[in-house]
Order: structure tokens, then sequence, then C-alpha cells
């Protein structure tokens, strides 16, 4: 049982809804007038009641996140309001037609109204209207004007933020905590207060910013209407038509990034949302003794009212970047379903689905888009899908089962290629390489050397798939089934220079064995164990030079014509390059693998290193062992007892990976007891335990460098090497950059509900429910890596270490704990009427360090939001007046 | 670079075929009388002094004996002449009718779905022989409360209290941090499975997992520009529908979540408490004081969607990171 608070909060007109009500139950009442007499009794039982429910509400505390669903984020008194009615003919008479209304959260942001009359058997017609408000954010705070439309300024006041006595220019967000710009810091290897003059500026910069932070309430609404028809027609034919329309608005806090001198920065800005999304399904369906027949249409538009997002850099106020939006797209599917039955027991079922879904939005461009081939994408995506499902029971005892799928993504967009700045980064003064600007068929300066040149990759996949199962029913109430399934998988881009997918072909092989048994009367029991292999013929760790084009093409400072892919196939290497320390390198080697460092950014014109780790599998195409159980045992002694218990173990072993995603396990188990104490009591307590846990693995391997010390130091205090000249020449083989981490979810669900009836004379129904959650996150890293001593500074003592070797510290563990109690009471007052009583409390607490670099004096290169993790302890009750009629 | 073969042209084919031939028209079965005289025979005894009210079933669409359609009682639970001839004797040894419906002590399950399917067979139930629920026994009964004037399952207020029933692990994953509405009643199970039988894993309502999340989240859908590789292959590489410690309903927190993908430039660093606000990065030897602590960016806030924000994809030129 639930106690939900079906309610309205009182709004700018919270009579509106109580008259609409009013109206409605006049109206029914008089029609009810009309119909001949009948035994209340029975009228009550065999036709459709009317209700309608008026009461009010209240809540004691503000929460977003306890409201974020229900409409109930806000302190004080809110509606309750819902309604019901029927009418049309009775059971018993000859006229089929019937019709409804009901309304619930009326006046309320999750209000709902659906509407429906038909003639059954004939045709049926249906409205819908239904609305939710999600709260994002109670405690978003930003600088920027215009929050909720699509330009985010910053006022003319705003001072570019720093901490002068760390550096009069360089942005710092921690600027705009004056704990910060006051305290001491180290500044070349002396802790130092920060000077009169670095205070006043400092200052400034507080009195000009801070104000201008404002607070923001982030929420979105969606409502949908939707309206649908069915005709039975002739021979059993039967049309569906129905249709929806979505409309979906306000702001979320979304990350940006923008590019300051060297580095770039991050604004959590709130995102304006204006969306709409119109489905469409048409169904045309036939069904016989042995046949059916199903032939439907769907399609969905989905339309964005905003294209970009356009904020002022707060490192830069002179400039402003922009993001696109999700792009409006289209999709529509044609499907057929068919069946026939050959026997009583053996069935045969197709279902077989063709989809296209395209989008062509206009891009965006300015000058960090250089090269831009094509207005627009013209991308399509062809997806098909079909199925065979044979079925048989050749005897009482046996049933078998075989199974065709084939499910295909066929993007067919065109290959394009692009060139662009990071983050509205301005181009470099110094031209990208020839070589790679006549490849492009562009002038020689179009580029600047900070270019990416990217090639799209439309990525497509093919899934066939056969599985055959087999269920013996070994005596009653025992049955065995077995199960075997082959799954192949391909993935691949058309027109893309070099195959984009790490696993072209994945082939997983799936075996099953379920037993079930009544071993008495009252206890039931079932295991079922799995286990898969999942084969990567061939792992393609070159699959990233899909997205560089470039790599394909010799710069004009390679000798031999080479390029940086034919060189690596030269030298069978792959990005990550040799893995070897420091060795001198010359020529093309220095030019591709510079100090046999991995692929150079500058020998396929990207700004980031974008090749992986030797040994990373990305899991979800990785080499991967599975091995599943699960035990369900329900026992029910007695008629008025139900125990349940069960376990699921889940194992995943990637046995080919040695960074990324290595391993995961999970095990659930459920308790749960029922008792129907009496006729009117009921009871129930459950608990469930779940736990996952994760290891994966990396390394920080940055490059192999011939640099020596740290301002003249060299002497390092732990790690795998004892001076920096012996780190910096085998970075790429220094066992102490690899790192792996251990996480552990365990969260702990405990629910009690009692359900009583009949109380003083049968008048009075009540409901308690309980609910604890609790949930804890931890997270194990083991490994480390370099840090260079601030006190190494020109001038220090002879012997100050240059650099630390720092362990990995265990993540501060993120907790959620939830309480809920509700109790809910129903006092009849009269045969048509009832007094109902909702009451909760609703507590929850969050600790999650993420939250800590929101803060202001959190991070250097985040604008702070202020944004806390959610926590709520209130009260809500409500009294509500119910009348059937 | 795409494979050759499409066996996907065999399957229409076949399809079309058999999908054609499937015209028969099937023939009344035998009549009962399905009048409210040929209900008698049940509610003679079964009245409104019942204390399982079965005579809602007269609010329910079953109960409009206008439609030529509707069942009567024998038309689901049998002729029953034992049980109405009480050839078992009273009370707990009295015959049953031929066809009970529930989950313990009634009727083998196929036989309940049998005689539900004999006129519920085909639209979204065509795939219920062979599924998951039909293979595990359980009745149509087990989910669905005919008798009541408004069946549980059917109302997205009390549906999934009727899944949760069986799925405990679901129902506990919902009062997590990070959840879909709902206990809100603003969706329910069957907004994503299908119960009676589905063609793509997990009982999904639409051909796959994406089709199914896209009939909300359709400004995910895409096509864009630049692609997220595990995006366009499954919402589930990255997401757990039902709840999660990590919002929004992320399989593992950000940034080892995209850690267990990418080890490239930044996304190569080791993140441990050592890197957060005062951590032992920073502090190297204790000297280190306050002010130049901050927390690597990677570690707080949004993670590595402080930047790369546009993770399900992009469609602006410079968005190949998906930063734009």
């Amino acid at each position: 049982m639930k106690c939900r608070f079906v309610t309205g909060r009182l709004q700018s007109n919270p009579l509106r809804p109580i008259v609409l009500a009013v109206g409605v139950v006049l109206a029914v009442n008089a029609a009810l007038a009309a119909e001949p007499a009948v035994s209340d009794e029975v009228r009550a039982l065999t036709v459709p009641g009317n209700t309608l429910e008026l009461g009010l509400g209240g809540v004691s505390d503000s929460s977003f996140k306890f409201g974020e669903y229900n409409g109930l984020e806000d302190e004080g008194a809110f509606l309750v309001g819902s309604l019901a009615v029927h009418g049309g003919g009775r059971y018993n008479t000859d006229d089929a037609t019937r019709w409804k209304l009901a309304a619930s959260n009326l006046g309320l942001s999750t209000r709902n109204v659906a509407a429906e009359y038909g003639k059954q058997g004939v045709f049926r017609v249906t409205f819908g209207y239904d609305e939710i408000r999600r709260n994002r954010s109670d405690s978003y705070s930003t600088p920027y004007a215009g929050a909720g439309g699509d330009i985010l300024t910053l006022p003319s006041s705003w001072l570019v933020p720093v901490v002068p006595r760390v550096s009069a220019t360089a942005a710092n967000a921690r600027g705009l905590s004056a704990a910060e710009t006051t305290s001491s810091a180290l500044v070349t290897g002396v802790l130092t207060a920060p000077t009169p003059a670095q205070l006043t500026t400092a200052n400034g910069i507080l009195a000009a910013d801070l104000p201008l932070f404002a607070h923001h309430d982030l929420t979105t609404t969606r409502t949908r209407y939707e309206a649908g028809v069915s005709y039975i027609a002739p021979r059993q034919w039967e049309i569906a038509v129905n249709t929806n329309r979505s409309d979906k608005t306000g702001a979320k806090p979304m990350g940006s990034v923008s590019r300051v001198t060297g580095a770039d920065i991050s604004t959590i800005l709130a995102d304006p949302i204006d969306q709409t999304t119109d489905q469409f399904t048409v169904t045309l369906a036939k069904r016989t003794r042995a046949n059916f027949l199903q032939l439907s249409y769907y399609g969905s538009k989905f339309t964005n009212h905003i294209d970009s997002l356009t904020w002022t850099n707060w490192a830069n106020p002179a400039t402003s970047m922009t993001m696109t939006s999700a792009p409006s797209n289209q999709a529509h599917t044609l499907s057929l379903n068919a069946g026939h039955d050959f026997s009583r027991s053996t069935r045969l079922v197709l279902t077989g689905a063709y989809g296209r879904n395209t989008q062509n939005a206009v891009f965006l461009t300015d000058a960090s888009t250089p090269l831009v081939p094509t207005t627009s994408l013209n991308g399509l995506v062809v997806t098909q899908t079909y199925n065979l499902k044979l079925t048989s029971r050749p005897t009482n005892k046996l049933a078998l089962g075989l199974t065709y799928k084939f499910d295909e993504r066929d993007n067919r967009t065109a290959v394009h290629t692009f060139s662009y700045y990071d983050a509205n980064e301005p181009a470099a003064t110094t031209a990208i390489n020839s070589a790679f600007s006549a490849a492009l068929g562009v002038s020689p300066t179009l580029l600047g050397s900070n270019a990416n040149v990217n090639s799209s990759r439309p990525y497509s996949r093919r899934m066939n798939q056969v599985t055959a199962d087999a269920t013996l029913r070994l005596t009653s109430g025992h049955s065995l089934k077995g199960a075997y399934e082959w799954q192949s998988l391909d993935r691949w881009c058309d027109g893309s220079w070099i195959t984009c997918a790490d696993a072209a072909n994945t082939r997983e092989n799936t075996l099953s064995l379920e037993w079930r048994a009544n071993l008495l009367a009252t206890l039931d029991t079932r295991l079922s164990v799995s286990h898969s292999e999942r084969d990567v013929g061939s792992y393609n760790e070159d699959a990233f030079l899909a997205l560089v084009p470039m790599a394909n093409v010799s710069p004009s400072t390679a000798t031999g014509g080479l390029s940086a892919y034919a060189y690596m196939l030269a030298n069978g290497l792959n990005g990550y390059g040799p893995t070897t320390g420091l060795v001198a390198t010359t020529g093309n080697q220095n030019l591709f693998f510079p100090l046999n460092n991995a692929l150079a950014n500058a020998a396929y014109a990207n700004q980031n290193r974008i090749s992986e780790l030797t040994g990373l599998r990305r899991y979800n195409m990785a080499d991967r062992s599975r091995d599943k159980a699960k035990i369900v045992v329900e026992w029910q002694p007695t008629e008025v007892l139900a125990l349940h218990a069960n376990a699921d173990y889940r194992k995943d072993d990637f046995t080919e990976s040695r960074y990324g995603l290595i391993d995961s396990r999970s095990w659930t188990t459920n308790l749960e007891g029922s008792l129907a104490a009496t006729d009117d009591l009921a009871l129930t307590l459950f608990y469930t335990y779940e736990n996952q846990r994760a290891r994966s693995a990396g390394n920080t391997y940055t490059a192999n460098s011939a640099t020596q010390n740290v301002n003249g130091f060299t002497a390092i205090a732990g790690g795998c090497f004892p001076t920096i000249s012996l780190r910096n020449a085998s970075n790429k083989i220094d066992p102490c950059l690899d790192w792996s981490t251990r996480m552990l979810d365990r969260t702990h669900t405990y629910g009690f509900s009692s359900d009583r009836k009949n109380l003083l004379d049968g008048k009075l129904a009540v409901g308690l429910e309980l609910l604890l959650s609790r949930a804890a996150s931890d997270n194990e890293v083991i490994g480390g890596n370099y840090v260079n001593n601030p006190l190494a500074v020109t001038g220090a003592p002879a012997g100050t270490i240059a650099a630390y070797y720092l362990a990995a510290a265990p993540l501060p563990t993120v907790k959620t704990q939830r309480w809920d109690a509700m109790l809910n009471a129903r006092y009849a007052l009269s045969s048509a009427s009832t007094l109902r009583f909702d009451y909760r409390y609703a507590w929850l607490r969050a600790s999650d360090y993420a939250y800590e670099g929101m803060q202001f004096g959190g991070l250097t290169g985040v604008l702070p939001t202020s944004e806390t993790a959610p926590h709520y302890s209130l009260h809500v009750a409500s009294l509500a007046y119910q009348y059937r009629f | 670079m795409k494979p050759p073969g499409k066996p996907a042209v065999w399957s229409i084919a076949a399809f079309l075929l058999l999908a054609t031939s499937s015209t028969v028209l099937a023939q009344e079965s035998a009549a009962v009388d399905r009048t409210l005289t040929g209900d008698a025979a049940c509610t003679r005894c079964h009245d409104e002094s019942e204390t399982k009210p079965i005579l809602a079933m007269y609010k329910t669409r079953h109960g409009v004996k206008a439609d030529e359609r509707t069942p009567g009682c024998q038309s689901c639970h049998g002729a029953s002449e034992g049980h109405i001839r009480n050839t078992g004797g009273t009370g707990a040894k009295r015959t049953l009718p031929d066809v009970t419906f529930g989950v313990r002590g009634k009727s083998d399950a196929k036989l309940q779905a049998g005689t539900c399917l004999g006129c519920h067979e085909g639209s979204n139930r065509a795939l219920w022989l062979g599924s998951q629920h039909e293979s595990r026994d359980i009745a149509c009964a087990g989910c669905h409360t005919v008798h009541a004037a408004a069946d549980p399952v059917l109302t997205k207020l009390s549906q999934p209290d009727v899944c949760f029933g069986c799925h405990k692990t679901q129902r506990a994953q919902t009062h997590l941090v990070s959840t879909h509405p709902l206990a809100a009643a603003k969706m329910a199970c069957a907004d994503c499975h299908n119960p009676h039988g589905s063609t793509s894993d997990h009982l999904m309502a639409k051909a796959s997992v994406n089709d199914t999340c896209f009939t909300c989240h359709a400004e995910k859908r895409g096509p864009f520009l630049w692609e997220h590789a595990p995006v366009a292959d499954d919402c589930t590489n990255c997401h757990t529908p039902h709840g999660s410690t990590v919002a929004p309903l992320l399989k593992a927190r950000v940034p080892w979540l995209c850690q267990e993908c990418h080890s490239g430039d930044h996304a190569n660093a080791v993140n441990s408490a050592a890197n957060l606000q005062d951590g032992a990065v920073t502090t190297a030897g204790g000297l280190n004081p306050l002010a130049n602590s901050a927390a690597r960016a990677q570690l707080a806030a949004r993670a590595c969607l402080n930047c790369h924000v546009l993770i399900h994809g992009s469609n602006h030129p410079a968005g190949a990171k998906f930063q734009r």
C-alpha cells in the first residue's frame, strides 16, 4: 500500500479546479437522477462509481529534492483535489456506450486529466493531459544575467577574479572567496601573506563580483497532450490512431568550457530548455483463431526551439562562447507483426520494423570553425529489426523455442572532415603543416597550428542472434530449462578512411540452465545459472585514427612520404608507441614518436592525445566472461503467511583488459515476509541488500623527457626512481604510474507496511508504511603520482627534495540516507462520504565530496554555483473529504 | 567499411510470405451463455454478500454485456458443473471451478493464460509464448485483477507495486537518490517494458533499449555529427534505469565511469582523495598551505562533464570533443 497525496498546490486561481469539479458533479448527479432506481448495494457493486475529493494539506519545509517529481517542493498549503466520473450504459442494458473523466492533482504542477468515450466493441476516443515539473536545483547561483534564456551575459561591473598574491593576472575562481585571497600562500617557496595592495585588489573584486551572484531555481516542466481513437471494423480488423505532444520548458544546470590563455575553465550555466516532441502511431490489426497480423506506423518528431546557448567568458568578458543545443530530428518506423498457429501447440511469430531517423539542423559556425564542408549534416540512420520466433510444445512435458533476431542500426550519414579550434580558442599565428592544408584543399594560411582536423564517425551496428531453449517438465512442479544463445555483433562506420570500431566483430555464446521445483506444496524454489563468453576476434587499437584523417597524410616534415599511420604499420606500433623509456630519436621516429612517446598530436592534427594505453579495452566490446546465478525460495507455510528469499550474483571478467574496466561483481539479496494476520490486518516486512563492486585500471603516463632537475634539485622521495632524470627518462615504463580503483556500492533498503481495515465498526481503515534506504559508495584507489616540491625553488637549501611520490588515497565515502514514514487513514462518514487523512514524514541526508568544488573558494577553474548535496526533513499532512455519487 | 551480407533480406521475404498467408478467419468458439442469464449460474451464490466482490466485474470492460465479445463467467471459468452441483462437498472440499485464476493452488498457469489469450492474443501479447514470464509459469492473474473495478496493474500509480511483488531489487533501486518518476506516478514499468513478451532483451517495449529511451528522451536520438560510440550502442552502457547512487542514473561515478574507456591525455590521471581540496597532492611535505590546494576539476562538480557536456553527441562543427 502506498500513501500518496493526490493533491493540488494553491496557485493563482485555487478555486478554478473546485468550480470545475463541482460543475461536473452536478451534471453527473442530474444524469443519474434520470436513471431507473436500483438497489444501492447492487448498484455500488456493479456500476462504476463517481468520486470527488477535495481537501487541504500542508508541507512544513521547502525542498526541491523531496518535490523533485511530486509537486510538493514548496512549504505551505496545498489543495487536495481529484475527480473520477463515469457514465454511459450499464452492464445490463443494450447500450455499450461508456465514458469517463478522471482528474488528479488538480491545480498542481503534476496535474493529470484523462477522458474517454466509446462504444465498446466498436470505437473508443481518448484524451489526456499530463504535467510534470522536475526540480533540478534550488541552490544554484550565478552572476550571469539572462538565466532561462539562450544568451547569458555578465554585468559590465564584473571583474575577472584573481588571487593577487598568486598571480595578478591569471583568472582564478578562488578569488571569489575572501578566505582564499586573504590567506598566506607559498610564493617561490616562501609562505607569503598578501600585501596591502594585493588585498585592495582582491577586496575590489569581491565587492564587485559577489553581489552579482543571484539565486535561481532551476526546473523543467513537461506538459503532454494526447489523443487517440480506435475502431473495430468488420471482419475483425482493428484500427487505432494515437498521437501526443510533449512540451518541455525550463532550465537545468549544465557545464561548459571556455578557453583562457593556456587553460580551460568551466562554467555551470543555466541551460534553457524549450522543446517539443510529437509522436504519432497508427496501428492496423487483424486477429483470427489461428493468425494475427498487425501493421503499424510510429512517427516521432523532436523540435528544439533553442538552437544554441551563448555566454560570456568570465575570465575574459570581452569574448563570448557558443554551444549548440540538441538538434531537431525525426524518426519514422513501419512495423509488421504476424503470427500463425500451425497447431494448438506450435506457433510462429514474425516481427519486423524498418525505421528512418533523420537530422538536418543547420550547423553553427564562428571563427573557431574555419573548415566546415557542409551547412548541415543531412544525417540518416536506417534501423531494421526482424525477429522470427518459433515455439512448440510437442508433448505436455516438453516446450521448445527457437528465436532468430536481426537488429541493425545503419548510420548512412556521409563522413565529413571539419577543422576547428578548441573552446573558441583563437587561431595560432603559425600555420598548420602545409601538407595537411594541401590535403584538405585549403589555403596554407587558413588553419593555425592549433587546429583540430577531425572526421565524423557515423557508427553502425548489426546484431544477429539465435536462441534455442527447451523446457522439460520432469514431474508436476519440477521443470528444467536449458537455453543456448549465440550472438554476433558487427560495428562499422560507412565512409571512414579506417575502421572506426574497436571491435569490428564480437561473438558471444551463452549457456543457461534453470531448475524450478515445488519441493513441497507450500515451497517453490528456482535455481538458475548461466555462463557466457564474449570473444573479440581482434581488438583494434588503431580505431581512434578514424577521427583524425591527417594520420593518413604525410606531413611535409616527414621523409619518404610516410604518414603517421604508414609509419605505425611499418614499425608494428599502435598510437601508444614503443613501450620503452627515453631513447633519443631522429628522423621520422622523432616526428611521429619523439623520445618514444605516444604518437605526437601534431602528427595527426589534433590537440589532444587520443590514443589509448596499450591493453585498454572498452568494456562494452571487450572480451568478457560472465557468470550469473540466482536462487529464489518462496514458502507459504500457511494461508496467511508468505515468505520470500532470493539472491542474485553476477560476475564479469574482462579477460583481455589490462586497462579500463577489469572486472565487476554484484550480488543482491531480498528477504520479505507477508502476513495476513486477520481478514482485516495485513503486514509486510522486507529487506534488500545490494553490493556492487568494480575494478578498473589506468596509467598516468605523460611523456619521456630529458629534464633532469627541478630548479636544480634532483632527488625524489618515494616512487620507483630516486632522481628526476631517471624518472623522466622512464616515464613510459614507470610501474609507479599504474593505478587501479576498487569501487564499492552498498545499499540497504528496509520496508514495513501495515494495512488495518474495519476499525470503529468498519468505518476506519488505516495504513502505515515505513521505508529506510541507506547507500554508501567507497572508492579505494591504489597507485599514486609525482608532484614537484613547492619548496624546491632557486636558492633553497642543498638537498631539498625535488619531488615527492604521493600515494593515492581512498575517496571519502559518499552516503545517502533516506527515511519515509507514511500514514493514511480513511474514515467513512456515511455510505457516500469518507474523510481521508494522510501524513508523511520524509528525511534525507547526503554527503558527496563533488559538491565541495561548487562552493566559493573551491576550484580555480570552475565558477562556483553554491549547489549543495540534497537534504531535507519535513512533514506533509492533508485532510480531504471524499464524496461518492 | 560495412561487412557484407544482409540476412534481413531473407527475413523480410519469409516474413511477408507467412504474414500474408495468415488470413484465415477464425470461427467462434463453442458458445457459452455469455448473458446475465448464463452468469446467474454463478451470481446466485457469488452475490453482493461475497467477501471478494466479484460483481465488480460488471464495472469493467468484461462486464459490458452489450458488447458481443464480452465473456460470461463460464467463458473463463469453464462450465464448472461439478462446482455448481457441489459434488465435492462443502467448504474447502467443494469442487473448484474448471478454471481457477491466481498464483498458488489454482489452475495451471498455461491453462489460465490460454483462457485469457483466447480473446487477448495478438497485439502486444503476440510474443507471450516462450517469453520470460510465460516460461516461468506466471499466470495472467499473477499481475491482473480482473474482478476489481480498476485493475491495479493498469494504472501508473499502482502498477509498480504489482511488478515489485516479484522484482524486489528494482523496488529498492527506485528509492535511491537518482530515479525515474515512478513514485510520483508519472511513469510506470510498462512505459519501458512489455511484460507480455518482447523481441528485445529485458522485455523492452520497443525494439531496443535506445528506441525505448528515445520515446521520452528524443533530444538524445540524433543522429549527431559527432556521435559518442557507446551512446549509439546502448544507453545502458552508462546508465542504470531503475535507480542509482550516482545522478543521473549512472552506473558508476564520473570520472571513473569515463576512465573505464578513456586513458589518453588528461583522462589517464589517477584521481583519489589526494586530489581533493586540501588533499595530499597539494600539500607536499605538509608545507603547502590553504589556497594553493584546490581540488582537481575532474573530482568536483560534474567532473568530466564540467567541460565534455554534450556527452550524448554534438552537432557543432567544433564539437568532436563534446564541448560545443
